[in-house]
């Protein structure tokens, strides 16, 4: 029978097939055993952990602190973990605040505190429904960069976002101007709960998407040129718009000027970059502009801060107006820079990131009609296999007929032909590239 | 199953090993330089050990009282407090064993949250792991009831700043908000001190009942499912 040889060849007996049938058949697995391999690797693991341990229990004491008392205490902050909620709580009176059923057993009052137990409630039943709502197949972070950048902008930004919020009373009081008012107002720090996850979730979905091998530019152009036009806008605003600038800021205008350039240029480069030339030409500039940008805007600040009073308060002025647009004038060049870069790159260096996924079920070499016909066939020629492994000397990638019924079958979709037919155009070009002589 | 059955299932498992992975049995080529973040479960549980070992040992020496009292020169102190001041103090290896707590709480949740973002930028959770995938949310929020409530029980201004919070939040819930927050501090307000007794019993019996009871499921169901794996 033809399946029981191909049976034999391809699965029994082979290193890594689990068990065998029959009478000598045992539960006996191969492999690294728990005792003692892993134990060993284990117990190094526990042993670092508990010298770290150790290490931080000695030399960083955990605080104590006065004795409890019912006085109002000072800026009372929870533990890091429960900052998020902290943060929510105090955000939450944005929300219209109501009472429901006065009267009835059931009234519920919609106060402060009531909104922030549903907001810090959102992330626990987003994570309780999570397996029931995502039922796709695909596990791997650039493989569905819906999944990914939900989680980059949910799970880690808008925590963190929030987080930070629950120190507003900090940022107010460290970063203050000349005058002493907060250099942040509570509005900028309302928003930042808002704009850097969602411009977060579009870099992660793109830089992702381009990551698996989707060209990115229709996404890029409009996402990067909206946030350049924004910015613009309001850079525009700031200057035209009487009334914008306090009259304390007025004798900095130029160097308020100089520094919203430096944002600015990276981003119009970016953009024009990504409308007009081809893609690695396109990641050469962004890259050179973004990091330029970085050197001077960072030399800047360097120098502002440390060279005698006058250059700070000026600096300070100048950061009166930044600051409090922050989620639009200096975040948004640094998305729009970003984002451009990830939408630009190479993504994995080869196709083998797409072929890795193949778990040798060998459908594709059953159905494989070159296979069928090849004297090679019966000394082992599989092509899908061989390829993968690496194992050829040329003969799987031309004698392929790129009929595609191995993709057809294959149940992880992996587009076998595509790969080989890139790989040709590689061998044509490098031959082209040789002066297309015969090899 | 009958018991000579049983039997044999259980001889016969003697000499089973870890079940090896997806990758490895079908030797697949892996994406390793996810495979370090493979360890923060076993981390967050060495932690717990760690937690479980050094928390038996301050038991001997913690009082879970808060009631307000004066020291001799009119200060504020409770019971609660001073024991921490003695631990701290006198007990001998006291401090460098309330260190390893705080320390190792600290740990076992930040490899709590990491070992949760790995699973979900790795797709663990989906089918068949469902079932597991919930558990460990429940296992994550049991972890932050543990450290909400370590750090009450020092009864000093930042677990009072702590439980008012935590009696607001309860007490904002509708309909049972008020019974809910006398149910879990005792009061509706931190006067009496009597949440750090409600707490101390939550921190040392019931939260240890039902996380231990999780966890031993949680890494029962990794074993019998296999680990989900990259590749």
């Amino acid at each position: 029978m033809e399946i029981e040889r191909v049976k034999g060849k391809i699965m029994e007996g082979q290193a890594g097939f689990p068990r065998q049938y029959g009478p000598t058949r045992s539960d006996h697995q191969p492999g690294i055993p728990f005792f003692p391999q892993e134990t060993a690797r284990d117990f190094v693991l526990i042993f670092l952990l508990t010298a770290l341990l150790f290490f931080l229990s000695a030399f960083v004491t955990p605080f104590l602190g006065p004795a409890r008392s019912p006085q109002i205490s000072e800026l009372i902050v929870p533990d890091w973990y429960l900052l998020f909620s902290w943060g929510l709580l105090k955000v939450a009176d944005v929300f219209p605040q109501f009472v429901i059923g006065d009267g009835t057993p059931l009234k519920t009052v919609f106060n402060a505190a009531f909104w922030g137990d549903l907001l810090s409630g959102i992330p626990v039943i987003f994570l309780l429904i999570l397996p029931f709502i995502d039922r796709g197949r695909e596990a791997r972070p650039a493989k569905s960069p819906v999944r990914s950048a939900f989680g980059v902008a949910f799970l880690l930004a808008w925590i963190f976002t929030a987080s930070l919020y629950s120190i507003r009373e900090v940022i107010a009081q460290r970063w203050q101007t000349p005058t002493g008012s907060p250099l942040i107002n509570d509005t900028a720090m309302k928003w930042f709960f808002v704009i850097p996850p969602v411009l977060v979730g579009l870099t992660s979905y793109i830089g992702l998407r381009r990551l698996g091998y989707q060209p990115m530019r229709k996404w890029l152009f409009p996402y990067v040129a909206g946030l350049t036009a924004i910015v613009v806008a309001q850079a525009a605003g700031i200057f035209l718009i009487p009334g914008w600038l306090g009259p304390e800021v007025r004798p900095y205008v130029i160097l308020l000027g100089i520094f919203l350039l430096v944002l600015i240029i990276p981003m119009l480069v970016a953009s024009v970059a990504v409308f007009a030339l081809p893609e690695s030409e396109a990641r050469k500039w962004v890259v050179r502009s973004g990091v330029a940008a970085f050197v001077v805007f960072t030399g800047l600040v360097v120098y502002f801060t440390y060279s005698g009073t006058p250059n700070h308060v000026a600096f300070t002025w100048v950061l009166s107006v930044l600051y409090p647009n922050m989620n639009t004038l200096v975040l948004m060049p640094m998305f729009a820079v970003l984002t451009t870069y990830l939408g630009v790159r190479r993504p994995y260096s080869s196709y083998e990131y797409l072929l890795n996924e193949c778990y040798q079920c060998g459908k594709c070499h059953t159905v494989c009609p070159v296979t069928k016909v090849e004297d090679d066939a019966l000394g082992g020629l599989n092509l899908v296999y061989n390829t993968f492994k690496k194992q050829h000397d040329g003969v799987p990638l031309w004698t392929c007929l790129a009929c595609d019924a191995c993709s057809a079958v294959c149940p992880l979709d992996i587009q076998y032909s595509d790969y080989i037919l890139e790989e040709r155009a590689k061998v044509h070009a490098r031959m082209a590239a040789d002066g297309g002589g015969k090899e | 199953m009958p018991y000579a059955d049983l039997t044999r299932v259980v001889v016969e498992t003697d000499q089973r090993q870890v079940p090896r992975s997806h990758a490895e049995k079908y030797e697949l080529k892996t994406i390793w330089y996810w495979y370090p973040l493979y360890c923060l479960g076993g981390i967050s549980f060495v932690a717990f050990v760690i937690l479980t070992i050094t928390g038996i040992l301050l038991g001997f020496f913690y009082v879970p009282d808060g009631q307000l009292r004066f020291t001799a020169s009119r200060d504020l102190t409770n019971p609660a407090y001073e024991s921490m001041a003695f631990i701290m103090n006198t007990v001998p290896f006291g401090f460098i064993i309330r260190g390893m707590h705080h320390w190792s709480a600290h740990v076992m949740i930040a490899a709590v949250f990491l070992h949760m973002c790995r699973v979900y930028f790795t797709g663990a959770y989906k089918k068949p792991r469902e079932l597991n995938w919930l558990l460990g949310v429940v296992l994550m929020l049991v972890t932050i009831m543990f450290g909400y409530s370590g750090y009450l029980l020092p009864a000093n201004s930042l677990s009072e700043g702590a439980a008012n919070i935590g009696i607001n939040m309860t007490r904002a819930s509708p309909v049972i908000g008020d019974q809910l927050a006398t149910l879990l501090f005792g009061d509706t307000n931190t006067l009496s001190g009597v949440f750090i007794l409600r707490w101390y019993w939550i921190h040392v019996f019931i939260l240890p009942l039902v996380g231990t009871g999780l966890m031993v499921l949680h890494m029962a169901l990794v074993w019998l499912q296999g680990v989900a794996e990259p590749h």
